[in-house]
């Protein structure tokens, strides 16, 4: 059998490298290499920035996004409106609405969407605590921007039957096409739910 | 429509292969063993992005090719395929990838479809090449299990109709959902109030399904009734084709169940435009099978455990019909797939025909050979060209095959 001539020490960053979704063996000692090489100071502000990463953020209480204060930023921000909520499954969902500067309402991110298949159901999302805030809180509307997939939809159908009680209105976001594109390309389904839901064209 | 050329590369016992071909019928003969089943496969598998033959697709790659050492094995299927409106370019790939780090070691394999050279989704390969397809396997339509009746109704429709794929797709994702669901509740796990949201888009997707099937049925028994009792049997015999819809619980074996479920195609038959009464007696249906299905973790009733059967002179032609019933019967179905492809979609589809000739007699055999005559291309495949008439081997254009290779000749 060959000796691993590896010392230990790199040997164990490229196993760690290697445990990474979306990353080969290849991949994890090239990284492995490049970091060896590189500065001192390269390697120190990227095991700061692992530490940091877990040591020092948590959910926020009220959102639950991912947060450094809690509760958070969005949450904090008396300049937003707080009586609209938007829902949605990731955090990532909403450093996307966000980036789109057109809303400026409040959160709540479930962590996820309802799919018995894969064992999560109502019970593992941040479900619970939406209705209470909701019930608790001033909202005048909740967009349910959960995604446009089967289990998505799903989930959003869910919330509007557990909320449909409190007498807020309920939103779904707009499916249909994007900016930019060409009817010619577009699927059926994506097009009949755009002229579904067409609106008036006003000046 | 017709294909102009076909590719091949690393495709089953063909290494390369450039084919142009001409309209008409092209008969393919050769020996056994020598790759003219393939070849309709390749077109086939092209049309509906599935083998008739083959359990897995990766079974598909040239066996030479897939055990080389090589890291990347790419099979790949080209037609150029000549449309009434247009021409196109359509592809498949089937990519076989060494993956030394792989967690399960070996190979990874994955399929991707081309339209014009834009990579697309395989589901809207679909109906850019129209099919139709007459195996010697195709007897067992009429005798085998529902699925294959079932699998049958879905490849012929989805090449023609883009939006039942895609909502056969997502009601088997539903389903798929719904009875995770059920098992997690037997379990005592989830909770009961998701049930009804899983059920609803059941409802919704499955109500869809059962019309449009019930409207392609009724199509194709109309035609394949008279193609029978006209051409086929001269007035003698009548054939008719029901659709046995799965809208209650029912074993579907014994002849009282049968009756019931023709029935209720019957009556969804008369209902396709009335969306409302089929997602109501879909509904009652469903909640009739509760209690069973809570037990049985299973949904019991929907378009998924749907059939159909042929029925000749009023009796089930499975079980009372002699081996020549059956074989007139499927051929009427054939033609009348034919006629109604042609039909909805105003292009005459390119028919695939594998050793089915040998099977027929003299009168039926010529029969299918007037309808190849109104088709723009059709591919035959026999052992010995002597089967047919001079007439026909004078307008047809004949191909030998042997080992791989596809030669042009004239007999």
């Amino acid at each position: 059998m060959a000796t691993n001539v590896l010392p230990r020490p790199v040997q164990r960053l490229i196993d760690e490298f290697a445990r990474l979704p979306g990353i080969g063996p290849k991949s994890a000692a090239r990284l492995t290499f490049y970091l060896l090489r590189a500065a001192d100071d390269q390697a120190f502000d990227l095991s700061d920035a692992l530490r940091e990463l877990k040591e020092r953020t948590r959910f926020c209480s009220v959102c639950f996004n991912i947060t450094e204060e809690d509760p958070c930023l969005v949450c904090e921000d008396l300049g937003r409106d707080r009586t609209l909520l938007c829902v949605v499954e990731e955090p990532l969902d909403v450093v996307a609405i966000e980036r789109s500067r057109a809303y400026h309402g409040l959160y709540h991110v479930l962590h996820g969407a309802i799919s018995p298949v894969e064992g999560v159901g109502p019970e593992d999302l941040r479900i619970a605590e939406l209705v209470e805030r909701v019930q608790k809180g001033n909202f005048k509307e909740i967009i349910l921007a959960t995604n446009p997939t089967l289990e998505g939809e799903s989930t959003a159908l869910y919330l509007q039957r557990r909320l449909a009680g409190l007498n807020i209105r309920l939103t779904r976001l707009a499916r249909g096409l994007p900016v930019g594109g060409d009817l010619e390309y577009t699927d059926e389904i994506t097009l009949g739910r755009a002229l579904e839901g067409r609106q008036e064209f006003k000046e | 429509m017709h294909i102009r050329h076909l590719s091949l590369t690393n495709f089953r016992n063909y290494g390369r292969l450039e084919l142009d071909l001409p309209l008409g019928p092209i008969l393919l003969h050769g020996d056994n063993a020598q790759g003219k089943t393939n070849l309709l496969e390749a077109i086939y598998y092209l049309a509906t992005t599935r083998s008739p033959h083959a359990d897995q697709d990766a079974q598909l790659i040239n066996w030479i090719a897939a055990q080389s050492e090589e890291p990347i094995v790419v099979c790949r299927l080209v037609a150029d395929v000549a449309a009434a409106a247009e021409k196109r370019q359509i592809e498949m790939r089937l990519i076989q990838e060494v993956n030394l780090s792989g967690r399960n070691g070996g190979r990874t394999f994955r399929r991707e479809a081309l339209v014009n050279r834009r990579k697309v989704r395989l589901m809207d390969l679909l109906g850019k090449l129209q099919v139709v397809q007459f195996l010697p396997e195709d007897m067992q339509l009429v005798t085998g299990p529902p699925g294959n009746r079932r699998r049958y109704m879905d490849i012929t429709l989805c090449q023609i109709d883009p939006i039942y794929c895609r909502q056969l797709s997502q009601y088997n994702k539903i389903l798929e959902q719904r009875n995770a669901l059920l098992r997690r509740l037997a379990e005592g796990r989830g909770k009961r109030d998701v049930l009804p949201i899983f059920t609803e888009k059941l409802i919704k997707l499955g109500s869809e399904i059962f019309r449009r099937r019930a409207m392609f049925l009724a199509n194709l028994a109309r035609e394949t009734h008279r193609i029978h009792y006209e051409e086929l049997t001269e007035g003698k015999e009548t054939v008719r084709l029901g659709y046995l819809p799965r809208l209650q619980e029912n074993g579907g074996r014994r002849a009282d169940e049968l009756i019931a479920l023709e029935q209720l195609g019957e009556w969804l038959q008369s209902h396709v435009d009335d969306a409302d009464a089929v997602q109501a007696r879909f509904e009652q249906a469903l909640a009739a099978a509760l209690p069973t299905d809570m037990v049985r973790c299973t949904t019991s009733v929907g378009p998924h455990r749907d059939d159909w059967r042929f029925w000749i002179n009023g009796r089930n032609l499975a079980s009372y019909g002699s081996r020549g019933q059956q074989r007139s019967a499927i051929l009427a179905l054939k033609l009348a797939e034919i006629h109604w492809m042609t039909k909805i979609s105003n292009e005459t589809p390119v028919l695939l025909l594998d050793e089915v000739v040998a099977e027929l007699d003299e009168h039926r055999r010529a029969l299918l050979l007037t309808y190849i005559k109104e088709l723009h291309q059709a591919l035959l495949t026999a052992t010995d060209p002597g089967m047919f008439t001079k007439d026909f081997l004078r307008q047809a254009t004949t191909m030998a095959v042997e080992n791989g290779r596809v030669i042009p000749d004239k007999i």
